[in-house]
């Protein structure tokens, strides 16, 4: 199998190996959890429980009406503690619900199931609609860390050729994606053949870097022995070359389709839905066992790392509390940078009591020596950001248009294009600060868009 | 919890050890063969001259930016690239203090007056011996054999490409240079064997440069390929010979080395192709019709300042989307 590729991209260290090789442990008996109400991208939410409720572990605790919201349960039974704001792994404020485990007293000696899980429901045998509101009603999004509606990214108004479960992991330090694929490829392609039948997908793909080469015999068993290819169901395995951003939506339908997402346009434009790894597995639960999004998979690593692991852990959970638990270990005197996500395109925070949220892919610790951060010197004009740049908008050029505030120029290049994925910061050889500032670009260019929109009507 | 402040930052928060100040001392590095052949050919004075212009240079963008009240900037050695290519394109025996003007003209009239690295608009090696070229045209013109290639009288020589300009046939400077026939005399320009400025006599040796640039992804090919391609072109459809062409004049050290500079090249892939034909192409119009016999110099000059027009020539983005331009009213419609 040969491997595919896109044009661009750059190679950060990976730094994979602290953690691949650690199976995947369960962290029990959380004390406490902080479930931020806002984990998804759209609306916002309203919080359904009131200080002082008794709430079930997968009852449904915050919620809104309109098709960009996904409901959030909570994750262990108990009494909700506080409704604040607290610290989110955005490194924002936003309203959390506080909640501390408590087993309900026994009735008559028998003591009621904690779990408020919704009904199995078979994928294959119900509806499309059905299905979605199962989806929406599990509280599934992308866990990859947009976090998207994964009922609206289900719902295309386009056919779809191509379901494309992202298995690149291409951030570096991550290992939770491939320890899922070897420790779950039943659920995988259980998750593929599933988003197949909902869209109505005539083919399924795993794509897969070539570092986790060792998944892929295990996924193709799985493909083999799964009743759905039995049934007929196409699904394949495809490898790809180990390249940051790989893993980026855009990215992994052109190395594998060949085709461009069309600028401003959707995966569906070009026949394409593409799930994250970690989501194919919510949503077999979800059907298999009712059970909503309420616990994921991450990996804790870094230099500063004393024991690195990949951990499954209740949403909400303070990252202190796995640590306090023993299943990882950090050194505070090495700690320089938290990192929640990878370090490409993660979010450095000011502490870790900030809990994992539904697209937590990992928290790194990193020492002294990993985290570096340099001043800007001046461009050399060197050209690399323009060939690492994989959706080629001459990140050089660019940067001069945004710095001269020509934002006219800035959008005729691309920077709504602009995917963020920070390979052109990554290959500065002056260290400029170019997705940086494309990232307060954009913000500035869609303020004046909509400005000028208003005035014109 | 943790012991200190985080440090907090935008992402990413991995970064490439590839800097600035490495990427220089792979092109120093990249110039080092055709240095040392140059001292070999041309003796004590060829080193003396490489000196004087490299700490000229660094001596002068340390002064400016003194006096300018700015960051010390000659810590990423790109003066040190400008002094050493300006001795390298000037003649082994230029007076010293001139390759000390030149590089002092360099770094600060061609590069610090616009603002220092990556904002000149003009190569500054170029610009020096441009500058020397028109202040001390008999020196700047006035050419040494190497060691041992003692055919004409020791002290001053014409180049190859001069003695064509003087209407010589390229038998005659085959025999000027003792060599049997013209495919000999390739292969010792090829070698380097011959008349020359200091550094450009081999073009084995700065092709060997050049690869290795290549190899480390710190220059890229489609500039020499072009420069060196269409000078071949032109220089074959204006009826000269084209070998004699691309393997004189420094040709080939300018392709890989002059107008591969980061600051005065275009940065697209497109205008880069348009830029490096443009400067084969004015090359051997210089050289046919022009008042110099070399023509590279001008030929980089002049084409630099269609950088910023060239830049303009974009790659497609991804996923480009042709607008949709608004039908034009049909004469009807307007009546």
């Amino acid at each position: 199998m040969t491997a595919k590729t896109f044009r661009g991209g750059a190679h950060p260290p990976e730094q994979k190996d602290r953690s691949s090789g650690l199976a995947v442990e369960r962290l029990r008996d959380v004390k406490q959890v902080v479930i931020p109400v806002n984990q998804h991208f759209g609306a916002p939410l309203q919080p359904l429980v009131k200080v002082g409720d008794y709430v079930k572990r997968g009852q449904k605790i915050a919620d809104a009406d309109g098709r960009m919201t996904v409901p959030v349960h909570a994750s262990l039974a108990g009494i909700v503690k506080k409704i604040e704001p607290r610290t989110q792994s955005n490194n924002l404020d936003g309203p959390c619900i506080i909640i501390e485990a408590k087993q309900p007293e026994p009735v008559d000696g028998v003591v009621e199931s904690t779990d408020d899980f919704m009904p199995p429901l078979d994928p294959f045998v119900c509806s499309k609609e059905e299905a979605l509101a199962r989806i929406r009603a599990a509280g599934i999004v992308g866990m990859g860390g947009a976090g998207f509606p994964t009922h609206v990214k289900l719902a295309p108004s386009k056919p779809i050729s191509y379901v494309i479960a992202n298995g690149a992991e291409c951030e570096p330090y991550l290992t939770i994606d491939e320890r899922t694929m070897i420790e779950r490829p039943e659920d995988v392609v259980e998750g593929v053949a599933i988003t197949m039948k909902i869209v109505n997908a005539p083919e399924g793909i795993i794509a897969v870097e070539e570092n986790k080469m060792h998944a892929i015999p295990l996924l193709e068993k799985a493909i083999a022995s799964s009743p759905r290819t039995r049934a007929g169901m196409k699904i394949r395995v495809q490898l790809l070359k180990t390249k940051y951003p790989q893993g980026g939506e855009k990215m992994l339908i052109t190395a594998i389709t060949g085709k461009e997402v069309p600028s401003g346009g959707l995966p569906m434009d070009v026949g394409c839905v593409v799930q994250n790894i970690g989501t194919l597995c919510a949503m077999v639960e979800a059907f298999r066992d009712g059970k909503p999004l309420i616990e994921r998979g991450l990996t804790i690593t870094g230099g500063a790392c004393t024991k690195p692991a990949n951990v499954i852990a209740p949403i909400g959970t303070p990252v202190a509390d796995i640590i306090a638990a023993g299943l990882t270990a950090v050194d505070d005197e090495a700690l320089r940078r938290i990192i929640y996500g990878g370090p490409m395109m993660g979010v450095a925070v000011p502490n870790y009591a900030i809990p994992v949220q539904k697209n937590t892919s990992g928290v790194l610790f990193m020492n002294e020596e990993e985290a570096v951060h340099y001043e800007e010197e001046t461009c050399i004009r060197c050209g690399r950001c323009m060939r690492a740049c994989p959706i080629r908008i001459s990140p050089a050029l660019l940067a001069v248009s945004v710095e001269t505030g020509d934002y006219k120029e800035a959008e005729k290049i691309g920077l709504l294009d602009c995917i963020e994925c920070g390979s052109c910061s990554f290959v500065c050889p002056a260290h400029r600060h170019l997705v940086q500032k494309f990232r307060v670009g954009k913000q500035i260019l869609r303020t004046i868009k909509q400005k000028e929109a208003q005035n014109a009507r | 919890m943790p012991a200190k402040g985080m440090l907090l930052s935008s992402s990413p928060h991995s970064f490439t050890q590839i800097s600035t100040p490495r990427m220089m001392l792979s092109v120093i590095i990249a110039l080092i063969p055709a240095s040392v052949y140059g001292v070999y050919l041309y003796g004590f004075q060829a080193l003396a001259l490489i000196l004087v212009t490299v700490l000229s240079a660094v001596a002068s963008e340390y002064l400016f930016r003194k006096l300018i009240k700015a960051k010390t900037t000659i810590g990423d050695f790109s003066a040190i690239v400008t002094g050493l290519l300006l001795a390298l394109i000037l003649p082994p025996k230029t007076p010293l203090w001139m390759g000390a003007m030149g590089a002092f003209f360099a770094i600060v009239v061609a590069k610090e007056f616009f603002g220092g690295l990556g904002a000149n608009p003009f190569n500054p090696a170029l610009t020096g011996r441009a500058f020397l070229l028109m202040s001390f045209p008999a020196a700047i013109t006035t050419w040494t054999m190497p060691h041992g290639l003692a055919l004409a009288d020791a002290t001053s020589t014409a180049t190859p490409l001069a003695l064509v300009r003087q209407g010589a046939a390229l038998t005659d400077v085959a025999k000027y240079f003792g060599a049997s026939d013209v495919g000999s005399l390739y292969r010792q320009l090829f070698m380097g064997y011959r008349s020359g400025s200091l550094g450009e006599s081999s073009i084995l040796l700065v092709l060997i440069g050049g690869l290795f640039l290549l190899a480390l992804g710190v220059i890229q090919w489609i500039v020499p390929v072009s420069v060196i391609g269409s000078a071949f072109l032109f220089s074959w459809l204006l009826g000269m010979d084209p070998i004699f062409n691309i393997l004189t004049g420094g040709v080939v050290f300018g392709a890989f080395f002059m107008a591969t500079d980061y600051a005065t090249r275009p940065l697209t892939p497109a205008g880069q192709a348009v830029f490096g034909i443009g400067i084969g192409l004015l090359t051997v119009i210089i050289r046919k019709f022009g008042g110099f016999p070399e023509g590279v110099t001008y030929a980089i000059l002049i084409m630099n300042l269609a950088t910023p027009y060239l830049n303009k020539m974009r790659v497609k983005k991804y996923g480009f989307v042709p607008p949709v331009k608004p039908a034009k009213p049909s004469k009807e419609a307007v009546k």
